[in-house]
Order: structure tokens, then sequence, then C-alpha cells
């Protein structure tokens, strides 16, 4: 599993781990290959700040779009095909029409919502991927995916001089 | 408080989740048994018929519609005022969220099984669903209860995901210190969760998103549920001011739940570092405004059927004012505005004590309202020759026990099973933004140059 | 045009005998649930005699006002029943599906008349009851709602008989359980879209009101009386 090759710090401090983060820069590791991960967002380290465009509100717009017409064409249908006798009034009722029009748009946008963040977070995959169970005790991992032998001496003193607590290699 | 570091609030969140106590034991055992009897009670309406439930006519809807309503709106507690305080980015919520979350899931499930534990023929529930059936018939979308069906339906969804999606990190954290069994069930439930910025951010939009979408839908499920009782011609219910009236109870009772279920997880789990005075302060501070709203709502109420002095309204607007109703109206008005008020309104009574004390008071209150609103325009409904009164067996008080004991039994279950206090961001208050974030930024982009 | 069919009761005759109550428990099959049940507001009567009082006593003056379904044109009963139990026929009948009914009871609630019953439990008919139960009238089971259904057996009899005759409906033709039964006359049945039916002709009275008709519920049913507030411009 040519994927679980990595070297990485963990620290303790996140101002270390932009260090360590620039160290990885300046060492020339590309973007795609730097790995982070942290038990808490640090939104305001540039460190975190990879991969942060996203479509996720579009997305539940386009879902609540679709479930909205969904609702209004289950409840336009329903209302058609067993036609009461309504007494002059419209078959397809509109407030009803509208209340689950609008129940199903909500739901659309849920729905599109939670997939969309199971599919882009890459959540409840079951490939093996680099991890450190030390992440948890509050420790920020960053370091490098698929480093060439060469590489990791180098890779390991920049970590190291950047602050990190320990640089475990895999 | 000094703050903690990030080893001790593990240790502090997670201790609960060891091996549970005698004292919880019996306690469970002392719920679940409660909740059997609700079920037998269940099976032996179900085996004897509806008829050994109290209701009547004209009085067809009693405890259970009454118990419906009651745990819809208490429903509103955790979802809406953590999507609402998520919004406004009240840092004090983080360690409120999740236990609110919790009651919003645990009291909407309860609540939607009333629909059908008072239906004449349980056992054909399904035929409100709308689905293609061999009898070539749909349900009947005019009818308030599949818009209930909807409306509960997509709240269910949205709250259930709103506290899930918030827990896979904690997941992770518990996948990474246990071992055996309990790693592997942790592990399938933290979906492989690593803590990479790119799951953070996902994370944080989605519930952005959920926020902001959850917020209406849970004003419309207690709209929809006020409706099925507005939009029938029956006195005191035809009334355009019942959509409000019921989400403002709704969220009124909401709140007075999670100051409830905080003091007793802050006795019991001996987190009184983390539930903190300023807590319960900020909650009875909303629940006072929602005490206040709520006698408004009623005075609005009352005082436009006294104008409109219509008589059918007049027959109903009496029983509950003076005539045999009025013990219960009155003790109402006792629990959800003259105990609440002036301990929320003082400062020095609006201590954890206090605060749960008028929370208790808004709980029962709230009850009464809902049976309050049902069962007096029910038995007295225009022509007085048809006029009933209402008792409930015991059958229907078994089941209504059952709920607050599933209540019970299912949060203690749940506070064993997962950390009640979102650990991750708790941890995330411990660095707010730091002023010189933008300076090393900078530096970032200057080093990768 | 379908037929409309309606009844007019007229309450200055109505003596408050019952007949028709005891009459439409015999054609429609309705149980009894006996004392202790019929205490606790589990009785059914289809069609019942409400009675009022006026005056002070000893001058007291009781009123009798047969009260059942008043078949609404716009009846709040229907829409709010989620399963189409209970719906409006061509006919304009206000009909009840037994097969359809989960027994949500709200459409007893959102009726105004409180014409409607539920069954709390199976029937049961004590002996010999059990003997002379009306083939053409289906049982309710436990669970389901059941209301007055202006005798639809006898309505769909005489229209096939008609209809296999190649004729119309004669007015008077369908008489209702409790209209055939009533001693006094008090009841007329019969079809609201033809103008020249004694229930149209007696529907068009001056003494006609319709009970509970500012609801908007729009009843086929219509009560006569010589009301103390009209006492003026009677008849």
């Amino acid at each position: 599993m040519p994927a679980l090759n990595s070297i990485y710090g963990l620290f303790l401090d996140p101002d270390a781990a932009e260090r360590g983060m620039n160290a990885l820069r300046a060492a020339g590791v590309a973007p795609e290959n730097i790995l982070v991960m942290s038990a808490q967002p640090f939104d305001d380290y540039s460190f975190t700040h990879a991969g942060r465009k996203t479509v996720m509100p579009w997305l539940a717009t386009l879902g609540g779009l679709v479930g909205g017409t969904c609702g209004f064409l289950l409840a336009r249908y329903t209302q058609v095909a067993y036609p009461s006798i309504t007494g002059g009034m419209p078959l397809v009722s509109p407030w009803p029409t509208a209340i689950v029009t609008y129940e199903l748009t909500m739901f659309g946008a849920v729905m599109t919502t939670v997939i969309t963040l199971l599919i882009t977070a890459r959540l409840g995959r079951r490939r093996p991927a680099p991890y450190d169970p030390e992440i948890s005790n509050g420790k920020i991992l960053i370091g490098a995916l698929d480093p060439s032998d060469a590489e990791r001496a180098d890779l390991e003193r920049r970590l190291l001089s950047a602050g990190a607590e320990r640089v475990k290699s895999t | 408080m000094p703050a903690k570091t990030p080893e001790q609030i593990n240790e502090d969140l997670l201790r609960p989740l060891g091996g549970a106590s005698a004292r919880y034991l019996t306690a469970l055992a002392f719920f679940a048994g409660i909740v059997i009897a609700a079920f037998c009670a269940f099976g032996w309406q179900v085996y004897a018929g509806i008829g050994v439930a109290g209701i009547r006519r004209p009085v067809f809807w009693g405890f259970y519609i009454t118990n419906f309503v009651f745990w819809i709106g208490l429903s509103h507690a955790g979802t809406l005022i953590s999507a609402i305080l998520r919004l406004a980015n009240a840092t004090w919520r983080r360690p409120v969220t999740r236990c609110a979350e919790v009651i919003t899931v645990f009291a909407l499930s309860i609540g939607a099984t009333f629909p059908v534990i008072h239906l004449g023929k349980p056992w054909l529930a399904f035929w409100l669903f709308p689905y293609p059936s061999e009898r070539g018939l749909w349900p009947n979308i005019r009818s308030p209860l599949l818009w209930d069906f909807f409306a509960i339906n997509t709240y269910l969804l949205g709250s259930v995901t709103f506290l899930l999606l918030p827990m896979i990190p904690d997941m992770a954290l518990i996948r990474d210190r246990a071992t055996g069994l309990r790693k592997k069930i942790y592990s399938v439930a933290a979906l492989g969760w690593r803590g990479t910025p790119k799951q953070w951010h996902r994370l944080e939009s989605a519930m952005q998103i959920m926020a902001i979408a959850v917020i209406p839908v849970a004003v419309s499920v207690h709209s929809i549920v006020s409706w099925d009782f507005a939009m029938a011609p029956v006195p005191m219910w035809h009334s355009t001011i019942f959509a409000p009236y019921f989400v403002a109870g709704a969220i009124f009772s909401g709140i007075a739940a999670l100051i409830i279920a905080m003091a007793l997880l802050r006795k019991f789990l001996h987190l009184e570092e983390y539930l903190l005075r300023v807590h319960f302060e900020n909650l009875g501070k909303l629940l006072l405004v929602m005490s206040l709203l709520w006698f408004y709502f009623v005075f609005a109420e009352r005082l436009t059927a006294w104008y409109g002095n219509e008589p059918s309204e007049m027959t109903v607007f009496w029983v509950t004012q003076t005539g045999s109703y009025s013990p219960l109206f009155w003790l109402m008005v006792f629990c959800n505005f003259v105990v609440p008020f002036p301990i929320l309104a003082i400062k020095k009574l609006r201590t954890i004590t206090g605060t749960v004390i008028a929370s208790i008071g808004v709980v029962i209150g709230m009850w009464l309202e809902r049976f309050l609103i049902i069962v007096p325009s029910l038995s007295h409904k225009y022509l007085p020759y048809s006029w009933g009164t209402y008792r409930p067996t015991w059958v229907e008080l078994t089941i209504t026990a059952g709920t607050f004991a599933a209540m019970a039994m299912l949060y203690m279950l749940f506070a064993k099973t997962v950390p009640i206090i979102s650990i991750w961001e708790l941890k995330a208050k411990e660095h707010p933004t730091s002023d010189h974030a933008p300076a090393l930024a900078q530096t970032a982009e200057e080093g990768a140059d | 045009m379908a037929h409309q069919w309606g009844m007019v009761i007229d309450l200055d005759r109505c003596t408050g005998c019952e007949a028709c109550v005891v009459a439409c428990h015999a054609e429609n099959n309705i149980s009894t649930v006996g004392e202790d049940q019929a205490a606790r507001g589990r009785a059914k009567h289809w069609i019942r005699v409400e009675r009022y009082y006026e005056g002070e006593f000893p001058d007291v003056k009781t009123k009798f006002m047969p009260v059942l379904c008043q078949q609404c044109d716009a009846a709040p009963c229907e829409p709010v029943c989620p399963t189409f139990a209970s719906y409006h026929t061509i006919e304009g009948l206000n009909g009840q599906v037994y097969n359809r009914c989960i027994g949500t009871r709200y459409c007893a609630n959102a009726c105004p008349y409180n014409v409607r019953f539920f069954n709390f439990y199976n029937p049961v008919w004590d002996k010999p009851l059990n003997l002379q139960l009306n083939p053409d009238v289906s049982v309710r089971e436990v669970g389901v709602m059941e209301k007055c259904t202006f005798c639809v057996q006898r309505i769909k009899a005489s229209e096939i008989q008609a209809s296999s005759e190649k004729r119309d409906v004669k007015d008077g033709e369908i008489q209702p359980a409790c209209v055939q039964s009533c001693p006094t006359k008090a009841m007329v049945f019969g079809d609201l879209s033809d103008p020249q039916s004694e229930v149209s002709r007696l529907a068009r009275s001056n003494r006609a009101t319709k009970l509970l008709g500012e609801l908007g519920t729009l009843p086929k049913v219509t009560y006569l009386q010589r009301d103390s507030w009209h006492a003026g411009e009677d008849s």
C-alpha cells in the first residue's frame, strides 16, 4: 500500500504546526502530498486552509429545488389520482400543496447536505489512510505523503526544527 | 474557570462513558420498568380495543394527542435553540448544544408515536404513508395529519443529522482510546474520521447549512401541529393565533426541558466545571422572555374571544375561566407565569436551583396548556345536548408515564454511549481568534514562495 | 344531474317519541353498548332526539330536535380524513368507507353536530338481536368511525329498481328508516335537485332553518319550526 508511506511530525502547539507546514512547503513537498490532521478545526491558522472551496451551499439549494419539485408533483399527483368531489373548489388544493412542497424542499436540502458532506469529506470509506491516534490527544499532525527515501532525512530534520514533538515515519 | 487542557477535557467528558454504577442501573431499571408497563398497556389497548382508553364522544382526543403536542413541543428545545445560537455565534452555547439536540431527537421520536398509539386501528398506521398501494388510493393530502407526516419526518431527519454530524469527531476520539468490541463499534460510528482540514471545513459548512435549514423546519412543524386543531371548526380552535402561539409555547417548554436536563447532567455526571451558572442564567433569561411571550399570547387569545362574544366560543371560554376546567387553567397560569416570572426576573433568584424550579413549573404548565386547548373545546362543541366530560383511564395514564420514563431512559443510555458535551467544540473554544493569526498566515505565504 | 338527497324535519310535528332512533338501530345494524359504556359516552345513535327546555318550572315547554348527519355540502369531516374514509359522493352524501377508516377520529372532532360515532370495541348483539341483522348493511369493527348514511342501502335499492324498470326514482319512493317510522310524518326525504319534490318545496318554507347554518357547512337537512324569533312572520 504505497499510499500509507508517510513521514509526519506531531505538534502540540498550533504555532509550531504552522512553522512545520511552512518547512514542508519550503522543502518543496507538493501541496496535495501534505498531510494535516488535528482534533480541532484551527480555522485561524493557515495550515488548515487547504481545500476550502466548496459548492455545498449550492448543492443544498439544488437538492432543495429537486425535493420541492418532487413534493409538488407528489402532492399534485395524489390529488389528481383520486379526484374527490370538491364542490367547485380547486381539485389541487393550493395550501396543502404548498405545505408539502415546502417540507420536501427542506428534506431535499438536508439530505443533499448530508450526502455531500459524506462524499466530499470522504467519510465512511473503508480504504486505509494515514492516521495517528495521538491526534485525539490534541496533537497536530503535519507531514508528507509518499516521500522518497532521500527526502525523509531532510523532512525529519525540518519538522523537528520547526518544533515537532516527535517525528514518525511509516 | 482556569483553562482546562485538552487532556483534562477528554478525561472529564469521557469519564461518564465508563462502567455503570449500581445507582445508574437501578434508575435505568426503574425507568425501563415503566416503559415496559406502557408497552403492556398499549398491547392491552390493541387487544381489547381503543375503548380501554378514556376517550369518548365528543372528546375523541384526550391524553394521547395532549402528549403528542407536548412532546413535539418539547422537541423544540434542542435543534432550534442550538441552531439559533450556532448562527448567532454565541460561544457559550458549546457545552449546551448536544444535550439540547438529544432532547429534540428523543422527544420527537416519542411524540411521533402518539399518532399511531391513538389510532383505532394502529396496525393500519402505514395507510398514512404516501406510497403506491394495491388499493389504488393515496392518502388525502388535504388532511392536516398528512402535513404532520411530512413535517415530522423532515424535522426528524434534520434533527437527527444535526445531532449526529458533530458527533463524528467525538466518535473518532473514543475510537482512538477504546479497545476490543467498543473500538469496533466506535470505529464504525466515526466513519473513518481523521480530522483533516478538509473534513473539518466540510463539517462546519454542513452544520452551517443545517442550522439555516432546521430553523424554518422547526417553526413549520409546530405550526402544522397547531393546524391539526385550527383547521377544524371547533370553538376556540379555529383561530389564526394558533400557529405562532404553539411555536412560542413549544420553545418555552423546550428551554425548560433543557434546563432540567442540564441540571441533572451537571449533578450526576459531575460536570460542574462545564455547565456553569452562566449557562443556566442565559437560558433562564430566554425562558423569562418566552414566559412573557406565552402570557402575551394567552392574553391576546382570550381577549379576542371575549370581545368576539361568539356564544359557542364563550361557552368554552367560561368553562376554562370559571367552570369545571378552571382549576387546571389557573394552575397552568400559576406554573407558566406566576412561578417562573419572579424567579427569572429577579437576578438573585436566577440561580441554578431557581431556574430548575421555574422550568419544572413550565413543563407542568405547558402540558396542562396542551390539555386545556384540546379537551374543553371538544367537550363543549356547539349543541349542548352532546356535551361531555373526559376522564383518562389507567391505560392512558400508564402510557403517559411511560413516555416520561422513556425520555429518561433514552437520555441515560445516550449519556453512557456518547459524550454529552461536544468535546471538540469545547476544545475549539480554547483557541479563539488569535490576534497574530493573520500575521502568521502572511509569513506562511512568504515561506511558501 | 345526479340526485342530491336531502331531508326536511318539521320540529312542530315532532313528539319526541324516538321511534326514528329505534328504527335506525334496527335498520343499520347499530350495536348497543350497554349501560356502563353508554354512561361513558360510547353509545351510538345515528339519529338522536335532543331535548331542550324553555321557560321556568312549572311553565316549561319541551322542545324536541332529531339530529342526524346533516350530509353537509361543505362538510368539515371530509378534508381532514387522511385516508379518504370520509368522502363526498356524487349524490351529495357524506360517505364513510369503513374499510378505509383507521380511526384517527379527526372527522368526529371536526364535525360541529357530533353525529359521528366511533366503535370503541368490537360490536356485540345480545341474543336474539343477533338474528335480526340487516344483510344489506355491513357491521363495523373496532376502531372505525360510523354515522348516518341516509340509509344508502335503501337509496341504492330504489335506484336499481327504478333503472331496471327504465324510469326515474319517484318522489317519496325512498324512505330512510327514520322517515318511514315517524308516526307524525315529521320527516320528509327526497331529491333536492328536483324543485318539484316535496322535500324541495318544504325546504323553501319560511319556517325553514338550518342547524348551525352560520358555520357555512351547507347542511342538506332542513328544520322547520315556528321560531319565537320569527313569530311575527309565521305562515
